[in-house]
């Protein structure tokens, strides 16, 4: 038999080799789409016939979700012609279904395709997302959006350079990563919500000493720990050097303050800062173990305030992460939610862009304040009503007031999170030092600027 | 011979495996049904969120397809492998053969581009065909087995009887040869009922297509650490071969090992 | 020898041993019958031979191919040669990925056939009353789909789970609490991938041996035991070559499992935490899927494959001896 099995390998080597020789190179060179000219544009949705929408977002927590399904609702009741067909799943699964649906045969029309060179500059490189600069004009977005907010949703064609070059989407709210705190446990502890990061290491040291979880951490996804890491590196860099770190036009993971901070976060693991076992416990469960009462801080986005808010009503708070010395301006990560953008392939780009268009209008930031969003833009007539969103609110009017938003961490390469977060687990479990963790982050960075 | 004693042992030996065996799928049926209150709300929850009614129909679909095209097909080469003698029979089958060993995941890269080429990503077609493939090399090699255990007699019996080649086949062979065919189609069932990697990288984007494994993947997503709902998932997608397996152990048992209980 | 098909619960035959086989297959001596046209049997393959040829054979020699080009699946590809190959070896985390195949070819594989040698060495060869139904429980793990138990794992080894409770127990009696987040770990999240493949594996294993152990004759027991053979001579003199065939098919089915890890790992721990439960099959996955690297995925699916190959010619060879 072994004999029969070796003739059966040869037999199917010969044909594999014969057949490789026929075979052509994988991929096709493909042309970019093209914009095409503004006067071509058609924003009269309800000339274009019956047309089927299909919208891929992520928005999948309560409040979010709300909002979609309302603003839907209104653009189908507007333009009865129009069907569409919503498509939701989880951020991690959006993450893990966009790249293969993007490039396949029969892609949707509209995707909430992420920032950052992880993702959409990717996709604009190979050609699937549509420049959408012609319906701008029309629109008149540049208008309506402050610069920095268009410029992280812009990618040069060749997928090069993040901040200039053609927009490719826009963004219906805004989001930053925050401190949440358990209202109940501050005042029993005795502990004001912290103002200085020597504040807040005192507050984390009282909490640890009553046999409390300080911050309810869940890492298992490697994200959780690079948006931990990136609030430390804000407080320890300018904000211009990470913008430039992360978008790839100067610095080094390895210089002096973006070691410091790998080292701060080891301190806190090392002190059991952290929800035990904090790498096997996933991403999504810990607000929720938050909301149970296990922590009494947690680092945390924005988007999770609504559901927050569900959960535990009034005895939840929200303040920008404490600045490392007293009176520093505020920074942190954020800006905003995934932008929503057309694919390439889309037979209806210009309903699409009328849908964008209308989910981003004053109205539409209106119905993120009622369903209990943070929109991007200020709400022409509505006001946050629960205590925790006016925090939220008030945290994100505070740093777009001075510009204080830094990119997410994982925008830097297609393999950041391997790369990065994979090492910060290791610090976090102790078994990486910062610098260690510090140059594997280098390593990666510096070959995908290589080959980019 | 034996002693009360050793047989004791024996029992005690296979009880303890016995359990261990079980123990995850009593956690399942226990925490499904809330046992032992017997209580099927998160069951119909995990029905109703998972869209489990639309995963099973995608499963059972493809699953029946497969199997019943690569029986045909396996029938037919493996008849002409086993009774006729023709140019290039023993190469057929070698590289029948070598296909057995060759995993999924070396082919699902090179499939998912060229389906995609061929718009046959997100169809039932381009989840049927590759299984299809990959059972037709066990089928193959199966029944020719079986087909060169049938006595000669009975094939010259037929053709003087005036039968052909396709009348034997259907008619005499087929019919006799049902267990050996039974165990083939159990298998496939079975492999092509709990395929997973294939659905996750062909069926991408139309959630309406996804067969029940890879329901419960996107359901444990959604659900996360929600134990008892994922167990009901998990109970949803397991059962039905289960339960097929318990009616019909022998054939399951005897096809995966045939190579040593027969010597 | 052993062939083994496709998918992670592999299955098997030998070349003699189809259902109902009755002859050895030796060189083919299937006759013609007078009058069958020549070409008719290619007309029975065909059909088979073309799906078999277009979604199976074809893939392959893509696979091949892309192996050869650096792509990252949306763009256009460029020749790479073998530097894929080589990239297997030289980037640490692919290295790790096929080092931890091999610790997961110890606990899908060796460790079961070993518990159950153990167990067959001490269970007496009597008569098992209830032996089908032993047989059926025992070898249920092989047929439940891998992404259900991958669920049902998660939940044992979860914070709340059977094993913490029990560690709890222990710990309330004085031992040191040994509980923890078993899939996060970085020291053993890896074996507590591996002791699944373990606990699938070893029903099979054992149902073969026992099987196995009956058709052993009686005789070869009592000559041993004339001779003066302590039950550990008498194991490795009688029972174990007895069971050489058998050894042969659990070792090849479990080790084709050990390499076509890809549910589990995805379902359970998605190569976590860092890089410690990353294995080739969910890697083919995560490189041409996640990080774009089609090529190197390609690579490594190739790679499997001859891996596979390997695995069920030589275990085969190696356990029953040349030629067998």
């Amino acid at each position: 038999m072994p004999t029969l099995m070796r003739r059966g390998a040869v037999a199917t080597a010969v044909a594999l080799v014969t057949a490789l020789a026929a075979a052509c190179a994988p991929g096709s060179s493909n042309d970019k789409p093209e914009s095409k000219a503004p006067a071509a544009v058609s924003t009269d949705v309800a000339k274009a016939g019956n047309v089927t929408l299909t919208v891929w977002d992520q928005e999948v927590q309560g409040g979010l979700k709300e909002q979609i399904e309302k603003l839907n609702a209104q653009f189908q009741a507007k333009y009865p012609n129009v069907k569409i067909n919503r498509v939701s799943r989880s951020f991690s699964d959006l993450q893990k279904t966009l790249r293969l649906a993007l490039s396949g045969s029969n892609p949707p029309d509209v995707v909430e395709a992420n920032q950052g060179y992880a993702s959409m500059a990717q996709f604009v490189k190979a050609g699937m997302l549509l420049p959408m600069d012609s319906y701008d004009q029309v629109y008149g977005w540049k208008k309506r959006y402050p610069k920095g907010l268009l410029d992280l949703n812009s990618v040069t064609p060749d997928g090069k350079l993040i901040g200039s070059g053609n927009l490719y989407g826009v963004s219906l709210n805004g989001e930053i990563v925050g401190l949440y705190y358990n209202k109940e446990k501050l005042a029993k502890l005795g502990v004001q919500p912290p103002k200085t990061w020597a504040e807040f290491e005192q507050a984390l040291a009282t909490a640890k000493g009553k046999n409390e979880v300080p911050i309810a951490f869940g890492n298992l996804e490697k994200l959780p720990a690079m948006q931990l890491y990136g609030i430390l590196q804000d407080g320890l860099t300018d904000k211009e050097a990470v913008r430039k770190l992360v978008f790839g036009s100067g610095g080094s993971w390895t210089d002096a303050p973006n070691v410091q901070a790998a080292q701060k976060l080891a301190d806190w693991a090392k002190k059991g800062y952290f929800t035990k076992d904090s790498n096997s416990i996933k991403w999504d469960d810990t607000p929720v173990n938050f909301a149970k009462g296990q922590g009494v801080f947690m680092f945390g986005g924005t988007w999770w305030a609504p559901d927050l808010n569900d959960r535990m009503k009034e005895k939840v708070g929200f303040i920008l992460p404490p600045a490392a010395q007293a009176g520093a301006p505020a920074a942190t990560m954020g800006g905003e939610s995934l932008p929503w953008s057309i694919t390439a392939k889309s037979k209806h780009a210009d309903v699409a862009a009328a849908y964008i268009n209308f989910i981003t209008s004053p109205a539409a930031m209106d119905v993120a304040v009622e369903t209990g969003s943070l929109p991007v833009l200020a709400a022409p007539s509505k006001q946050p009503e629960a205590a925790l969103m006016k925090e939220v609110s008030a945290a994100w009017a505070e740093l777009s007031k001075n510009d204080g938003t830094t990119p997410y961490i994982d925008y830097t390469s297609p393999t950041f999170t391997d790369g990065f977060g994979g090492p910060l687990q290791e610090l976090v479990a102790g078994k990486k030092s910062a610098e260690q963790v510090m140059k594997a982050a280098q390593d990666d960075y510096s070959a995908f600027q290589k080959k980019k | 011979m034996s002693t009360r004693g050793e047989r004791l042992v024996n029992h005690a030996v296979l009880a303890v495996f016995a359990v261990i065996a079980v123990f995850p799928m009593i956690g399942i049926v226990t925490q499904a049904l809330r046992l032992p209150g017997l209580d099927f709300s998160t069951f119909g929850t995990a029905w109703r969120e998972g869209h489990f009614a639309t995963y099973l129909r995608n499963s059972v679909i493809v699953t029946s397809i497969t199997v019943v095209v690569s029986a045909t097909l396996s029938i037919m080469a493996g008849y002409a492998l086993g009774t006729m003698r023709f140019r290039g029979a023993t190469a057929v089958f070698l590289l029948f053969l070598a296909g057995l060993t060759i995993p999924t995941e070396t082919i699902v890269v090179p499939l998912y581009f060229d389906l995609r080429s061929m718009g046959l990503d997100n169809t039932y077609a381009g989840l049927i065909l590759p299984q299809v493939a990959m059972s037709v090399a066990f089928g193959t090699f199966w029944m020719r087995a079986y087909f060169r255990s049938v006595p000669r007699s009975l094939l010259e019996a037929a053709r003087i009887d005036g039968a052909s080649s396709w009348t034997t086949l259907w008619r005499v062979l087929v019919p006799i040869g049902r267990p050996a065919i039974l165990t083939m189609l159990l298998l496939t069932t079975m492999w092509t009922w709990n395929e997973f990697l294939l659905p996750l990288v062909i069926i991408n984007s139309d959630e309406a297509l996804r067969t029940a494994p890879l329901g419960l993947s996107f359901f444990q997503g959604s659900h996360k650490t929600d134990y008892p709902l994922l167990m009901a998932g998990a109970l949803i997608i397991a059962a039905p071969v289960v339960i097929v397996y318990v009616f019909l152990q022998r054939q399951f048992i005897a096809g995966m090992l045939s190579g040593a209980i027969k010597e | 020898m052993t062939t083994v098909a496709r998918r992670k619960t592999p299955k098997s035959g030998t070349g003699s041993a189809g259902p109902g086989a009755v002859r050895r297959p030796g060189r083919a001596e299937v006759t013609r019958s007078p009058g069958e046209p020549r070409r008719l049997g290619w007309l029975y393959v065909l059909p088979a031979l073309l799906v078999y040829g277009g979604f199976l054979l074809w893939p392959l020699v893509r696979g091949a191919q892309f192996s050869l080009y650096d792509w990252d699946g949306l763009g256009t590809a460029e020749w790479a040669g073998l530097s894929n190959y080589t990239g297997i070896w030289t980037d640490p985390a692919l290295r790790g990925a096929f080092g931890h195949l091999l610790i997961l070819v110890v606990f899908y594989a060796v460790l079961p056939c070993c518990i159950a040698f153990v167990l067959v060495a001490v269970m007496s060869r009597t008569k098992i009353r209830g032996l089908v139904f032993f047989r059926t429980v025992l070898f249920l793990p092989q047929v439940v789909a891998m992404v259900a138990v991958a669920v049902a794992w998660q939940w044992v080894y979860s914070a709340d789970g059977p094993v913490n409770t029990v560690l709890g127990w222990l710990h309330d009696l004085g031992l040191p609490d040994w509980r923890r987040g078993w899939l996060g770990d970085f020291t053993f999240a890896l074996p507590a991938v591996g002791l699944v493949g373990t606990w699938v594996g070893i029903g099979l294993a054992l149902v073969l041996f026992l099987a196995g152990v009956q058709k052993i004759p009686r005789e070869l027991y009592e000559a041993a035991r004339i001779d003066g053979a302590g039950p550990v001579r008498e194991f490795f003199a009688v029972t174990l070559p007895g069971l050489r065939r058998e050894l042969a098919v659990a070792l090849t089915l479990t080790t084709i499992m050990a390499i076509r890890n890809f549910d589990l790992i995805y379902m359970a721990t998605a190569g976590g935490p860092g890089n410690s439960t990353k294995v080739p099959a969910y890697e083919v996955y995560n490189r041409t899927f996640n990080t774009g690297e089609v090529g190197l995925g390609c690579a490594i699916g190739i790679t499997l494959a001859v891996l596979a190959f390997a695995a069920t010619a030589g275990i085969g060879r190696l356990v029953e001896g040349k030629g067998a």
